[in-house]
């Protein structure tokens, strides 16, 4: 039994699949031994989670000839975890003090913990009280999160939020008839006086500590342990069939989203690197990232590839869609195409069809990475010391955010997982998120990144392993260049020499895309010399020495210049495809 | 494309049950066995108003907050119309009137006392719900509306706009794959649910808009006009409410698509009859998609 313990079922419910995982100690490191995967059961007319688990569990059984479901239940011989996000994450309502200060930070709490923020309140809200009430009246959140006051600060603001969710008579999303969880992460000596005014009857407050002790200081893991307890004990309940499955896993059940950001956290930490990752659903757009050991995570709902493509060209408008389409298409053509994914839900794609997609997939990360820079900000309302030297960096911007020292980069969500998309994948990263400097391009090829991070508290180095061995894909490395000239002029030099001896130099011109051919699991040491317009993140004109590892596209030198627009010739885009293609190995020699 | 056509059905004799309920509680007009026809109201009731005006007495009467109480004519619950006054002072025998006007037609809902404030809402909104198909009321919903049930053909598009519209199922083609122009609309479609085949063009629809075309059901519709006649773009797959005059469904999807020869065949053999349609779209969970309800006759 204890051996058997070793080995873990984890089981993550989204809203359209059920995903069962089964993960194992195998010689001297964890390995992903199966999975499986059916639809979701917890919509009519099944209306009981559990069918769905049962079928994944016993389906992922027969797969490697355990019996992994007895009596009913699963058997007990392994750890179960199970993350779920059954309706794109929990809806959430925001309250705070000052919008900038306290809201924002509980906001990112929030957003951190797996929320779909429907409203944000705050007390220095320009719009009447009155608004306030009937806007909190109409959304019937699942959790309500109140921050407000540092510690030992304000408090009859505080109260007066409290008292604005009571006269709000704000009603949980699951019924009329529960009382709605309350998630208090404000000021701590007030903690008394809050449960008396969202009194027991109504309200299930609970405690955590303030998410802005002090006004330098931003404290959010309380608060979103708080979440997670409040959304296990007082809202995942409700849904069919969890109450079952809640008494056979271990520890908690916490949202997808939450999941995932948890193993990204861990793997920038783990690697000492900045990590920005983005998830395109076909309803939502998740971005996370972590800067300097700081994690945000952003949610642009209804931006996504299937149900929220319309939204994209609505958002984003048609001319930016038109953009990365090469060829002669119509636009006509192309909102047909569009129209017919949001309504039909295809299950494959024409090859036009495909090609709309990966252009409103740029769009959708764009308008994604434009939200998060927007949450992803340093700490408002802190006063800062400033000299002249640091008047010019950009650690002075609102955002965190920083393109220049993004290490890694990842891409998830079905559109990455398909071959043909697969194909491209490091270009439609590439374009709309513009890193430059050095970074690793990651793809998730096997959707089981919630069940890593439901994995990392219990076994941390498993957790890393399998994302590392059998979730992560890397495509390659990229070396993107700041800089503008006339096109064609050369913007640098690269010589690479790999580990097994053999060196290639290419010489890039402003505008083109070229690749070195790296495998993966393949180093080499890489000198790049850009003329004196250009910029590979050390300084204009200043050349770059460094270590690199390879992946499906190789070493991908991109010096289209940043921040880049679409090319005034179309073909241009079709010659950035074909140039992530493999091609042979260039004139080499042995040195 | 390779479509799922999820939540799609083609039904040509079924049961159908209608959940007709009003948004809030009222008073349902109803009983279970009752025979109903399309334009029955089955429940009705008044939703509050959404529009709503604070309005600060105080200051328009130069007052302090807490004193407003005294030159109020009105009190909480009373009506007001649009700039009538709600409260007068008067300095020197009355050489000297200040007024505060009702900002909106609607009533007194909150006088803040000591704050010295009124908030105006709009008069209460009714709400009605009909029958929208005939048939027979297999069950009440206390107080919120009933289940109207009978046996008809149902046809679901993958699109629609446009809510319920009821009216004769009229052709305006020989063929599913016959676009449905303005040169093929007369006069006599008036009122009538007008069917085409694979396309409506822009100007049809705003001729359909135009002359009082109660619906169209046809095979596709090309993006770019459903937008220009929308007047916006569309942006989630939520639709039904949109007030375009008409309620138009697409039966394949977007751009020129010849309706599928067992639809058009079946709408073909209910010719003439009364439909119950609803242009209304849900995609993504519990999904909804329009459809098309033709009860049988007798």
């Amino acid at each position: 039994m204890g051996s058997e313990k070793e080995s873990y079922l984890i089981v993550d419910i989204n809203s359209h699949q059920t995903k069962a995982v089964f993960i194992e100690r195998t010689g001297d490191g964890y390995g992903v031994e199966g999975t499986s995967e059916t639809p979701t059961t917890v919509d009519p007319p099944e209306l009981d989670v559990t069918i769905g688990v049962e079928k994944a569990v016993r389906g992922l059984g027969q797969k490697l000839g355990r019996e992994l479901w007895v009596s009913g239940k699963p058997s007990g011989a392994h750890r179960l975890l199970c993350s779920s996000s059954t309706s794109g994450g929990i809806y959430m309502n925001v309250a705070g003090l000052i919008r900038n200060i306290s809201t924002e930070s509980a906001q990112r709490a929030a957003l951190g913990a797996g929320a779909l923020l429907q409203d944000v309140f705050s007390y220095n809200d320009p719009q009447p009280r009155f608004r306030m009430i009937e806007r909190m009246r109409s959304l019937r959140p699942e959790i309500f999160l109140l921050a407000g006051g540092t510690d030992g600060g304000a408090e009859a603001q505080v109260l007066n939020m409290a008292g604005l969710i009571e006269e709000a008579d704000v009603k949980p999303r699951f019924g009329d008839g529960y009382k709605l969880p309350v998630v208090y992460a404000g000021n701590v000596d007030i903690r008394e006086e809050v449960s008396k005014v969202l009194t027991e009857d109504r309200y299930a407050t609970r405690a955590v500590d303030n998410v802005r002790p002090l006004i330098e200081t931003e404290n959010l893991g309380p608060a979103r342990e708080g979440i997670y307890d409040s959304y296990m004990e007082h809202v995942i309940v409700h849904s069919p069939g969890y109450d079952k499955l809640v008494e056979w896993v271990e520890g908690k059940i916490i949202p997808t989203q939450a999941a995932i950001g948890k193993i990204l956290y861990a793997y920038a930490q783990e690697r000492g690197v900045n990590l920005l990752a983005v998830d395109v659903g076909g309803a939502t757009t998740d971005v996370y990232s972590v800067y300097d050991g700081v994690f945000n995570r952003s949610l642009n709902a209804d931006i996504g590839l299937t149900y929220g493509i319309s939204n994209i060209m609505k958002e984003a408008g048609i001319e930016n869609i038109m953009r990365w389409m090469p060829g002669d298409i119509s636009e006509r053509k192309v909102r047909n195409i569009v129209g017919n994914i949001m309504a039909l839900q295809p299950e494959s794609l024409s090859d036009e069809e495909r090609m709309v997609q990966q252009s409103a997939v740029r769009e959708a990360i764009r308008l994604g990475l434009e939200q998060h820079k927007n949450y992803a900000t340093r700490l408002k309302g802190v006063r800062l010391l400033r000299d002249l030297g640091m008047m010019f960096e950009q650690a002075l911007e609102p955002s965190i955010l920083n393109l220049m020292k993004t290490q890694v980069v990842i891409g998830r969500g079905s559109i990455f997982n398909d071959p043909e998309n697969l194909k491209i994948a490091s270009l439609l990263l590439l374009d709309a998120l513009q890193p430059w400097g050095l970074t690793e391009i990651y793809v998730d090829i096997s959707s089981i990144m919630p069940h890593t991070g439901m994995l990392l508290d219990s076994n941390r180095e498993a957790a890393l392993q399998i994302l590392s061995k059998a979730c992560l894909r890397k495509l390659g490395t990229c070396v993107a260049v700041k800089g503008k000239a006339e096109e064609g002029v050369e913007a640098l030099t690269v010589s690479m020499s790999t580990s097994g001896g053999v060196s290639v130099e290419e010489t890039v011109a402003y505008g083109e895309l070229k690749t070195l051919p790296l495998g993966a699991g393949e180093s080499a040491k890489i000198v790049v010399n850009p003329t004196k317009r250009f910029d590979v993140g050390v300084g204009r004109g200043r050349s770059l020495d460094a270590k690199v590892t390879g992946g499906e596209h190789g070493v991908i030198i991109d010096a289209r210049g940043r921040p880049f627009g679409t090319p005034i010739k179309k073909e241009a885009l079709s010659v950035w495809a074909e140039s992530l293609k493999p091609r042979p190995v260039a004139p080499a020699t042995k040195t | 494309m390779n479509v799922s056509r999820f939540g799609v059905k083609l039904e040509d004799e079924t049961l159908i049950r209608k959940v007709r309920r009003i948004p809030t509680q009222g008073e349902v007009f109803v009983t279970v066995g009752d025979a109903v026809d399309a334009e029955t109201v089955i429940a009705s009731s008044t939703v509050r108003n959404p529009e709503a005006e604070e309005v600060k007495v105080f200051t328009k009467l130069g007052v302090e907050p807490d004193q407003t109480e005294r030159y109020m004519l009105k009190k909480e619950g009373d009506q007001v119309a649009k700039d009538e006054v709600i409260a007068i002072s008067r300095a020197f025998f009355g050489r000297f009137t200040k007024t505060c006007r009702s900002p909106i037609d609607g009533f007194i809902e909150v006088f803040a006392k000591s704050a010295g404030r009124v908030i105006v809402r709009g008069n209460p909104i009714p709400v009605e719900v009909k029958a929208h198909i005939p048939g027979k009321i297999a069950e009440v919903i206390p107080e919120e509306g009933a289940v109207v049930e009978t046996r008809g053909a149902l046809v679901n598009g993958v699109f629609g706009v446009g809510g319920e519209a009821r009216g004769e199922l009229a052709f305006a083609v020989d063929q599913p794959g016959e676009a449905l122009t303005t040169e093929v609309m007369g006069a006599g479609h008036k009122g009538k649910i007008l069917v085409g085949g694979s396309v409506v063009t822009l100007e049809a629809l705003r001729k359909a808009a135009e002359m009082d075309l109660n619906g169209i059901v046809t095979g596709g519709v090309d993006q770019r006009d459903l937008t220009d006649f929308l007047g916006h773009e569309i942006g989630l797959g939520l639709t039904g409410e949109e007030k375009v005059g008409l309620t138009l469904i697409i039966t394949e999807g977007f751009g020129v698509h010849p309706m599928r020869d067992e639809t058009f065949r079946l709408l073909k053999s209910h010719e003439g009859e009364p439909a119950s349609i609803d242009g209304t779209t849900q995609i993504r969970q519990r999904i909804l998609r329009p459809e098309i309800v033709i009860p049988l006759q007798g």
